[in-house]
């Protein structure tokens, strides 16, 4: 941050010596440069920090040099003529921010094209105003004193070019910047650190608009004239080219790629004409090779900033003084008799519940039931359709940063972190709660220090300076949390928090869960863990199909038969295990030998090694994110690069990609189906065969269907209209279509109703029985082993066990680690 | 009978429109992405379709295939050098790719085949014939039906073929449909030629009526897009119908308050329409889950 | 620290190579600079212009050059664009610091130029942009000069062709919707004014256009009985074709917009019912120095086979001309110094031109060496302009 001001400071010296040594043309080649990085420095503001593209910034450049020659034609000084000009283009700005709003990426790009022609033809056709194509001419030369115009004209544009720079290291790391940040990052998140996006884009918009026209404004006494050809569409395009060339985000970036646009032509003068030939290559040299820009690319040799560790000590006073937050005549958080519809289909209804503060309220339910739909009711992400939500006041159809500002803050079941911000910055937005404060101020150590405390709090103990974007999963969950914690939140809502965490942090995630209600706030935890369910909640909530089915302590609910049934259903079905023990081919159809696969940080399958012999049937077990489907997505070619082995019949698959693993006879039934929803469930079924080399027989679909009989009479439907189970089974089926000589099935009983969860995996003994490779994923593990002949245990992606599924079957620990869970509640 | 005279106008520009936004439509759904260079296909098909029946001299039955093919090898390239080492890994560029493909592409033609626009002779705009009172080329009335024609040809392949099923279930599902043995990269590389095939249809019809040159394509390539967004571009009737209705507004605009607003008033329609139905006409708004 | 040394040290180092970069020169020739649409839709103007300044250079620089000196042709890419154009008038003048700086087709850009000529003292040379104002510009000490048509005295040629020739009584106008429409509108009306005409209304287009029916439409049920056309090439053409297709065969007065490329080819068999102004046409057998110039042209680009490749012959002899006549006033002048040669361009007595014999070309009354009387009528001949 010094260093850059310095730098800024060493070049404005550089600069402004530049336009009293400079002949006269060089002098206007150096004012242009100086423009040009004004206006790159504008769009970083909107590319760089906010995430938004426009490709009609020259219209920005022209509203402020007509704007400011208008005025200047008019008597006004020149210097606050070009003010006007930057304010009217920043208030332009900020109302193409509208549909801004609601549109992003090419659709944005669409509208600041618009824009760009619009007020490309409104220049030519306001002709009383601007003079028409004839453009304006007589503009006023301004007199700066004894000092040449030329010079002084200079010195403006590159003390507006270092103004800018200046002002976007300030605006980068300081409050307004990281508004724009969160927004760029997630903008779901940011709205639940109560950050309105609309303001915050409006905002990027406006201040982008504001440097492009100030540096318009000075366009016109520089050339003395204007006319709508003077901003030729094309220009936009090399405003973005300036900018990533140089590097998006990058302080420093805009210049450098404002020095290449504006004066390598005039270094190549002679080859004028193949200027643009020339950009649109670089441009995409550029993105090929150096998709950080020049500067961006050379950042990584800086070197990294020393880590920032948070204490190891929590002042819990402190603590308690920020979260605090004087409740008045409310108990708690009130919902009464929601529901919400999508598409016809009731998602959630009557639902009615209160989480008192400093309590943990529960809500559970097997998948499907609404938990997630309800959470993001009482969040704001979806408004209901009816009922109430209070919380002092009504909440229901609130947009959620309002919700978010109410005090209700949340996490989510994927992670939403802002990943290009640091861990602690994460922390200082979530503080602000989409409060702009003044844009120059830095937060007061105090916020830093509650922000540190914070993340002691929920037992983060990694360098904070880092970007969130590199924390491993567990990291992510913590920081998650505190950040939803700096909001000073009422009500905190946690989606699955304990999602693929090992045992002993679920056990500290439960004691941090009881500390945070202990600070006064309502927690409201979806989760499917029941042991740290039943172990920290208050009380709980149980939800079926949408309905709630009971509300009450945890012993309470515990006892009751219609949540045992809803909740267990599917223990009373009794899966068929195969009558005599495999005994077959120790030829393995599948071998995987050290099989690792990482997402850029941590590795989320390690060194797994497993083999499958014909006719078998193998399960893979282990908690929630343990890595399970990622290991089965990576064989079958959906995860790409991974290192390690795996030899399907003797061939190596693992550089492969998922169609041509698929054609050599490795077939998935992925998570969730997958179906092609508008597709008949004949030709679903059908498009199974697309990869066989052999032709199919007139029979087969018959053959197949036969194992599904309640498809018979759905094989005109559009798959999509099915209901869960009946596509589960549609998936099978078409995996069977493709004669795979092994079978992957992925979690198929995941949102299943009991008796469907029955008859699938009748589906699956009888094809054991048949004589078909299997290697099972599932969720209901005691189903899983019972259909099994033997299993792999899998524990933060390494395989910790492997046994026979009847051994596995008796074992209490194992039980107690990975299967418990359900047992525990009856 | 300027009425006429602007429907007529308007339903022949509203089939281009039609068949540049049909190439966005089956681009962006098998990829999720939007070519950009798509108006510089148009161009390519007009200029080729120049070289090889004028300056070549061929017949038209050997030039036409032959531009086709070559327009087909445009948009794979696109596809494989512009579009695809930027949305495998996630990132966004295709968009500033395509655009600088596109400038490329403009300024090699400029640079190539000249700086001066030519004409494409065509034998259907050699005389008028009478409808409702004003002259029409027979050129005119072909480009409206030929867009029809191949909308309902590729309709009715995405409908009734093996090779229509296999597009839709890379549309609908590109993992499910990977992990059934489609080769989808080379779908998506399909999609591409396929639509370049199309915009070059597009520019080959209406290169007798306008003339041949670089920056032919510019325009017409972002108001298809616009037109593209506009009929909702998950919907291949509605960007087709989006099309017809964006000709016939601009022939009306400029048979009523002159061509001087057509650009006016086509550009705030497009920004307008933006913000208030971000997903178009026909277009479905896809749920946001959280 | 280490970081800002890094980054500033790089930005210190890109600004200082660039700036040693833009003040190396020398200079052994007298260089005459040219600022014209080298790209884009009117690169065919740039190329017409550059022939004929390089054959007249070549002849010049034959016969023993300037005040003991060659001469030498630097060029400069405009891109239409008025901001680019002052740019690189900027580049010429001050940094290649040509004695004279030639200018192209576009009046903006040449009107974006004249106050920078004017101020930093040096002949600036329209060859083609007819903008009336562009010689006319209110300076005390006006250092534009021009061998090419003015929009003024064209709108005249036209609407008394339009009278003599057709006997026009209600012509119309259907003009491209940029600068040079706008300024011949203000000009047809004048011209018609003076003669006590009406107008059948005034219709605009865009270059853009696919069909102009409607404007055209417009036009005949007002009761046009013949057109004023006003348009660059290919747009023109647009204007015919449409002509065409509603049937409506009307007199077509043009300016000179549709000699600037294939105008025969882009408008079909109508392109002869054009009639356009032109300053020069070269023809087959032409004698004298007309079939001169013909024969170095097709001696120095091989390209030009036939008479339709050299077309835009305007820009051609208004150019070569627009050569001598700077030469002669170098010559003068005796030196390059600016002023020097403005005084040499009034002291210019004869010369026998390409166009038409000068006599006192210039005065400080007349910066225009072309009148009314020098307009001649032409149209279109398959690929050829042939006089009328």
């Amino acid at each position: 941050m010094r260093a850059q001001t310095l730098g800024i400071a060493l070049l404005l010296l550089i600069g402004s010596g530049l336009a009293f040594v400079l002949e006269s043309y060089s002098l206007l080649v150096l004012s242009l440069a100086a423009l040009t990085a004004t206006v790159g420095v504008g769009l970083n503001i909107l590319l760089g920090l906010s995430g938004q593209i426009s490709l009609g910034h020259i219209g920005f450049y022209a509203i402020g040099a007509y704007t400011s020659a208008l005025l200047a034609m008019r008597g006004m000084p020149l210097g606050l003529a070009a003010a006007l000009g930057g304010l009217l283009s920043a208030f332009i700005g900020g109302l193409l921010a509208l549909p801004a709003l609601r549109v992003r990426g090419s659709y944005l790009a669409m509208v600041t094209i618009s824009f760009a022609f619009i007020v490309h033809h409104g220049l030519i056709e306001w002709r009383d105003l601007t003079g028409g194509a004839n453009g304006l001419m007589g503009i006023p030369t301004p007199s700066f004193g004894p000092l040449d115009p030329g010079i002084g004209l200079a010195l403006c544009a590159v003390w507006l070019a270092g103004a800018s720079l200046w002002g976007f290291t300030v605006l980068r790391r300081g409050r307004w910047g990281r508004l724009l940040r969160a927004v760029k990052d997630s903008e779901i998140a940011a709205q639940s650190v109560g950050i309105a996006p609309v303001y915050s884009k409006a905002l990027a918009f406006g201040l982008s608009a504001l440097l492009a026209g100030l540096a318009g404004g000075l366009v016109p006494p520089l050339i003395v004239f204007v006319s709508p050809e003077t901003f030729p569409f094309n220009q936009s395009i090399l405003f973005l080219l300036a900018v990533i060339v140089g590097g998006i985000g990058t302080v420093f970036g805009p210049l450098l790629g404002a020095a290449v646009v504006v004066l390598l032509p005039e270094l190549l003068s002679g080859a004028a004409e193949y200027r643009l030939l020339f950009f649109a290559a670089l441009l995409l040299a550029v993105l090929w090779a150096a998709p950080k820009g020049i500067i961006g690319s050379l950042a990584r040799f800086w070197g990294k900033p020393e880590p920032l560790l948070p204490p190891r000590h929590v002042d819990r006073r402190r603590l308690a003084r920020y979260l605090d937050r004087s409740h008045g005549a409310e108990k708690g958080l009130v919902v009464k008799d929601i529901g919400i519809r999508f598409g016809g289909v009731t998602a959630a209804e009557g639902v009615s519940f209160e989480a008192p503060f400093g309590q943990v309220t529960s809500i559970i339910g097997p998948n499907g039931a609404g938990k997630s739909t309800v959470l993001n009711m009482v969040g704001g992400f979806y408004a209901p359709d009816r009922g109430s939500i209070r919380l002092d006041g009504e909440l229901a159809g609130l947009a959620a940063w309002k919700v978010a500002r109410a005090g209700i803050a949340r996490t989510y079941q994927t992670t939403q972190l802002f990943g290009e911000m640091t861990v602690l910055e994460n922390l200082l937005v979530a503080q602000q709660r989409g409060r702009f404060g003044s844009w120059w101020r830095d937060d007061g150590a105090e916020a830093r220090e509650i922000a540190l405390d914070l993340l002691s709090l929920v037992g983060y103990r990694g360098p904070v300076n880092i970007p969130a974007a590199d924390l491993p999963h567990v990291d992510r969950r913590l920081v998650e949390i505190a950040r939803a914690l700096a909001t000073r939140p009422r009500v905190l809502l946690l989606d699955e928090p304990a999602a693929g965490l090992m045992r002993a942090d679920k056990e500290q995630l439960g004691e941090l869960l009881r500390t945070i209600a202990g600070y006064g706030i309502a927690v409201i935890l979806v989760e499917h863990d029941m042991s740290l369910v039943m172990s920290v909640s208050d009380r709980v909530l149980v939800l079926d199909t949408g309905k709630p089915l009971a509300f009450g302590t945890p012993d309470e609910v515990r006892r009751l038969p219609e949540v045992i049934g809803a909740y267990l259903g599917a223990t009373d079905y009794q899966a068929r295990p195969r009558a005599e023990p495999w005994r077959g081919s120790r030829d393995a159809t599948l071998f995987v030998k050290d099989l690792t696969l990482d997402y850029g940080a941590a590795p989320v399958v390690e060194d797994v090694g497993l083999h499958v012999n014909p006719g078998e049937l193998i399960a893979i077990l282990g908690a929630n994110g343990a890595g399970k489907s990622t290991l089965l997505r990576a064989l079958a070619g959906l995860h790409r690069p991974v290192r390690g082995s795996v030899v399907l019949n003797n061939e190596s698959i693992e550089t492969l990609d998922a169609g041509a693993i698929a054609r050599r006879g490795l077939v998935l039934v992925p998570e969730g189906r997958q179906l092609f929803p508008r597709l008949s469930v004949r030709d679903n079924i059908l498009l199974g065969t697309y990869g066989r080399r052999d032709p199919v027989g007139k029979g087969e679909l018959d053959a197949v269907l036969e194992r599904f009989p309640r498809l018979k009479d759905r094989l005109y439907s559009p798959a999509g209209l099915l209901s869960g189970g009946e596509q589960q089974m549609v998936a099978v089926a078409r995996g069977l279509m493709a004669k795979p000589s092994i079978l992957l099935l992925d979690e198929p009983s995941l949102g299943l109703a009991p008796a469907m969860i029955a008859e699938l995996y009748d589906v699956i003994a009888q094809l054991r029985d048949d004589g078909v490779t299997i290697l099972l994923v599932d969720q209901m593990a005691n189903l899983a082993l019972t259909v099994a002949d033997r299993a792999y245990v899998l524990e933060q992606g390494r395989v910790v066990r492997a046994d026979t599924a009847a051994a596995l079957r008796n074992d209490p620990a194992l039980e107690a680690a990975y299967l418990g869970s359900q047992e525990k509640v009856a | 009978m300027i009425l006429t005279a602007a429907l007529v106008t308007g339903l022949g520009l509203g089939s281009m429109y039609g068949l540049l936004a049909l190439g966005f439509h089956i681009t962006n759904a098998v990829s999720k992405t939007v070519n950009f260079a798509q108006g510089s296909a148009m161009m390519v098909g007009a200029v080729l379709g120049y070289t090889f029946l004028v300056t070549a001299n061929l017949p038209w039955v050997l030039a036409l295939p032959l531009t086709l093919a070559l327009c087909a090898l445009y948009g794979l390239t696109i596809e494989r050098f512009l579009v695809r080492p930027f949305a495998e890994r996630g990132s966004d560029s295709w968009l500033m790719a395509t655009v600088a493909g596109g400038l490329l592409v403009d300024n090699i033609v400029l640079f190539t085949f000249g700086k001066e626009p030519r004409q494409l002779p065509s034998a259907l705009t050699e005389r008028t014939v009478d409808v409702m009172g004003s002259g029409v080329y027979p050129l005119q009335l072909l480009i409206p039906l030929t867009a029809f024609a191949l909308v309902a040809l590729l309709l009715a392949v995405r409908r009734y073929t093996r090779l229509g099923k296999v597009m839709e279930a890379t549309v609908q599902n590109r993992e499910a449909a990977s992990l059934m043995g489609i080769p989808v990269r080379r779908v998506v590389a399909a999609a591409f030629a396929l639509s370049s095939v199309l915009a070059a249809i597009a520019g080959l019809l209406i290169a007798p009526l306008y003339s041949v040159h670089a920056d032919l394509g510019t325009v017409f390539g972002i108001k298809a897009f616009a037109v593209a967004i506009l009929g909702g571009i998950n919907s291949a009737l509605g960007v087709v119908v989006a099309g017809l209705l964006f000709g016939l507004l601009e022939a009306t605009v400029t048979a009523t308050l002159g061509s001087a607003f057509t650009q006016l008033v086509s550009f705030s329609v497009v920004i307008v329409a933006l913000a208030l139905m971000p997903y178009g006409l026909f277009g479905k708004r896809e749920v946001v889950k959280v | 620290m280490k970081n800002w040394l890094k980054r500033s040290g790089v930005a210190a180092a890109t600004a200082i190579g660039l700036c040693a970069a833009l003040t190396a020169q020398a200079a052994e020739t007298i260089k005459i600079g040219l600022v014209a649409a080298l790209s884009g839709q009117s690169a065919k103007s740039g190329e017409a212009i550059t022939r004929g300044l390089s054959i007249a250079i070549d002849e010049i620089n034959a016969s023993g050059g300037l005040l003991g000196k060659k001469l030498e042709l630097v060029r400069r890419d405009d891109e239409s664009n008025p901001a680019k154009g002052v740019l690189a008038a900027r580049e010429l003048i001050q940094k290649e610091k040509v004695a004279v700086l030639f200018g192209g087709l576009d009046t903006p850009v040449s009107m974006a130029i004249v106050p920078f000529a004017n101020q930093l003292k040096t002949p600036f040379v329209g060859v083609w942009a007819a903008g009336t104002p562009i010689t006319r510009n209110g300076a005390k000490e006006n250092y534009v000069f021009r061998v090419s048509a003015v929009d003024e005295l064209v709108d005249q040629a036209l609407v008394n062709y339009a009278v003599s020739k057709y006997g026009a009584k209600k012509p119309g106008m259907i003009l491209i919707n940029n600068s040079w429409g706008e300024s011949n509108e203000d000009g047809l009306k004048k011209a018609l004014a003076a003669k006590g005409m009406a107008s059948a209304g005034v219709e605009k287009f865009e270059s853009g256009d696919v069909d102009v029916t409607p404007q055209l439409t417009r036009l005949k049920a007002a009761g046009a009985d013949a057109l004023f056309l006003v348009a660059n090439v290919a747009p023109s053409a647009q204007v015919v074709k449409s002509l065409d297709r509603m049937g409506w065969d009307v007199p077509v007065v043009s300016h000179w917009g549709p000699a600037g490329g294939r105008f025969g080819e882009l408008a079909g068999a109508s392109a002869a019912k054009v009639h356009f102004v032109q300053t020069f046409v070269f023809q087959e057998g032409q004698g004298g120095k007309a079939g001169e110039v013909l024969a170095k042209l097709k001696a120095k680009y091989p390209e030009i086979k036939s008479l339709a490749d050299v077309t835009p012959a305007t820009g051609i002899a208004n150019a070569y001309d627009a050569m001598h006549l700077a030469a002669l006033a170098i010559k003068n002048a005796g030196s390059t110094d600016g002023a020097k040669i403005r005084q040499g361009f009034y002291a210019i007595d004869g010369y026998d031109g390409l166009i038409k014999r000068y006599q006192k070309p210039f005065s400080p009354d007349n910066h225009d060496a072309l009148g009314a009387d020098d307009y001649i009528f032409t149209h279109f001949v398959g690929d050829e302009i042939k006089p009328l």
